[in-house]
């Protein structure tokens, strides 16, 4: 588990690390939408095109992004397991004692594959060139003209800080409290069902004691400095947006522009 | 010859940014039958050390023998369960691992594990050994206060029955009251058991005063290791490895800087009290 990658912030010099975490959220979430528009593989090639780019300019290392896509594999399999018995339509490509596979089911896994795939690329190069406080401080920021209809910037802004924090330490502390199960005997690959049960109970029970601990520990320290979230504060670290943050959000727009006009000439 | 590390290093994360070396090129012999302390730094690499010895890390190259099981990078050993069983390993705060209803079942959880016979026979007995009364077997283990708890995770090692137990900073946290029934546990179970004990610590007076053996490491390698009694006779020793020696040995130094005459392997506070008042009196 240590070699999870995803979501993690890899410390690295490049451009991509420097740029504003606002520009880079609002370019994250623009692309996804272009994503959601069917415009077909000639606008898929051009995102991941842009994105693979991206990817260069950031140093990340290809493997990295390989790697979060991992855990979708048994999604995507069962997916196309799924598409293959609703999807009736295209070639008849297989026929196993009436298991019909057409080529359209495939056809429209591979499309969902591309798009979760360009998805966890943009998502991935954001986290893992951001650093979580400089994307929470971005969501904040992001979120402040919400403000006046009642969202509670602040709030939501310091909840996910809080998350993505203890992440890391919840990583950790599970592979601390396994292994200390693992000295006693604990198996989790193998033994009977109720051994694995019992095994991940006693993974589960110490890992939520431990985390409500945490929080609760957190809780008094923080109240112990005073923090009150609906006091305003100021920031040790203010934004600010440059020219290539600009360039990266209108070159997101173009993106997305251009996906809409190929989606309305394949329709 | 139990114990035996062989050219072993060890590489956390290989092949990512946060690429780190924990250990490098360890050989190191493990006396069968002693307590071996286990010193160094914070980050120095005891931890990942200890975590070699029941394969629950395996080692990025060279191998570690322990008993006739051969551990190395691309293979671990056949029957983990019987290598997990004959090295029981407390971790560091081992109270975060309780989590059964009652105290009794929880220490019978390692037992029941390895199928062992009589489970609860054994469970009762490794509880008596940390001083936990019958009293509280029915208890929650989550209710005990951290002392207790710390004891009864402890119990759920010895219930195993282990040839070797490995400790990771035991006394951690503990008052200085708990610390010592601690550390005269463990001289009982390797004296009365003839249990095979490695203790990673910090503590100086503990490694004079209950170990036999001390390995120094330092950044991932094994900078030195003798006898405790070879190791402090020289507190310059000590000094060049950046190693605080023992209140008794600092005060032996002084007096010797005062002119008094102390052999070497006096380490004791008695018979240097005993030596200082004979030397006074002439």
């Amino acid at each position: 588990m240590s070699n999870m990658t995803f979501g993690k912030y890899i410390p690295l010099d490049s451009v991509i690390h420097k740029m504003d975490p606002r520009s880079k959220i609002l370019a994250m979430l623009i692309l996804i939408v272009a994503i959601f528009f069917p415009s077909g593989w000639i606008g898929y090639g051009v995102i991941g095109l842009c994105v693979f780019i991206v990817v260069l300019l950031s140093k990340l290392n290809i493997k990295i992004i390989l790697n979060a896509m991992k855990p979708m594999m048994m999604m995507l399999i069962f997916l196309l397991f799924i598409n293959t018995l609703v999807i009736k339509q295209g070639d008849l490509l297989f026929n196993i004692y009436g298991y019909t596979i057409y080529s359209e089911a495939i056809f429209q896994t591979l499309y969902i594959t591309v798009r979760l795939f360009l998805m966890i690329m943009i998502t991935t190069t954001l986290t893992a060139t951001t650093k979580p406080l400089d994307l929470t401080l971005g969501i904040e920021d992001l979120l402040s003209p919400f403000k006046k209809i009642g969202v509670p910037s602040h709030e939501i802004a310091m909840l996910i800080s809080i998350a993505l924090r203890f992440i890391p330490d919840l990583i950790e502390e599970t592979q601390r409290i396994m292994k200390a199960q693992a000295s006693r005997g604990v198996d989790l690959k193998e033994g009977s069902f109720k051994e694995k049960i019992m095994a991940i109970l006693s993974l589960i029970v110490p890992l939520f004691i431990s985390a409500l601990s945490r929080a609760e520990d957190l809780a008094n320290a923080m109240e112990a400095r005073g923090y009150s979230p609906g006091k305003e504060r100021t920031r040790y670290k203010t934004l600010k947006m440059v020219f290539k943050d600009y360039v990266l959000i209108a070159s997101s727009f173009v993106l997305l522009i251009a996906m809409i006009v190929l989606s309305r000439i394949y329709a | 010859m139990p114990i035996l590390f062989k050219e072993v290093s060890h590489i956390y994360s290989e092949g990512t940014p946060f690429r780190y070396s924990a250990l490098t090129g360890i050989n190191l012999n493990i006396k069968e039958g002693k307590i071996t302390a286990i010193i160094g730094a914070t980050g120095s690499g005891k931890s990942t050390l200890v975590q070699h010895l029941n394969a629950l890390l395996l080692p990025t190259s060279g191998s570690v023998t322990v008993f006739d099981r051969v551990i190395t990078s691309d293979e671990k050993p056949k029957n983990l369960k019987s290598l997990r069983k004959d090295i029981g390993l407390v971790f560091q705060f081992p109270e975060y691992q309780l989590f059964e209803e009652t105290v009794l079942k929880d220490v019978e959880f390692g037992p029941k594990n390895f199928n062992i016979e009589n489970s609860e026979e054994k469970a009762k007995q490794a509880l008596k050994m940390v001083d936990i009364d019958a009293s509280l077997f029915e208890r929650s283990p989550l209710e005990l206060s951290g002392g207790q708890k710390r004891r009864v995770a402890i119990a759920g090692i010895l219930a195993m029955d282990p040839k070797v137990i490995v400790l990771d900073e035991p006394t951690a946290g503990l008052d200085p009251s708990g610390s010592k029934s601690m550390m005269k546990l463990f001289l009982d179970l390797n004296k009365k058991y003839n249990k095979t004990i490695i203790i990673v610590t910090h503590d100086m007076e503990q490694v004079l005063n209950y170990c036999d053996e001390v390995v120094v490491m330092s950044e991932g390698k094994i900078k030195y290791e003798s006898e405790v009694k070879t190791f402090f006779k020289d507190s310059s020793l000590c000094k060049s490895l950046g190693i605080l020696p023992p209140n008794v040995i600092r005060l032996k130094d002084e007096l010797i800087e005062k002119g008094y005459k102390i052999d070497d392997d006096v380490m004791d506070i008695k018979s240097l009290v005993k030596i200082i008042s004979r030397q006074v009196k002439k």
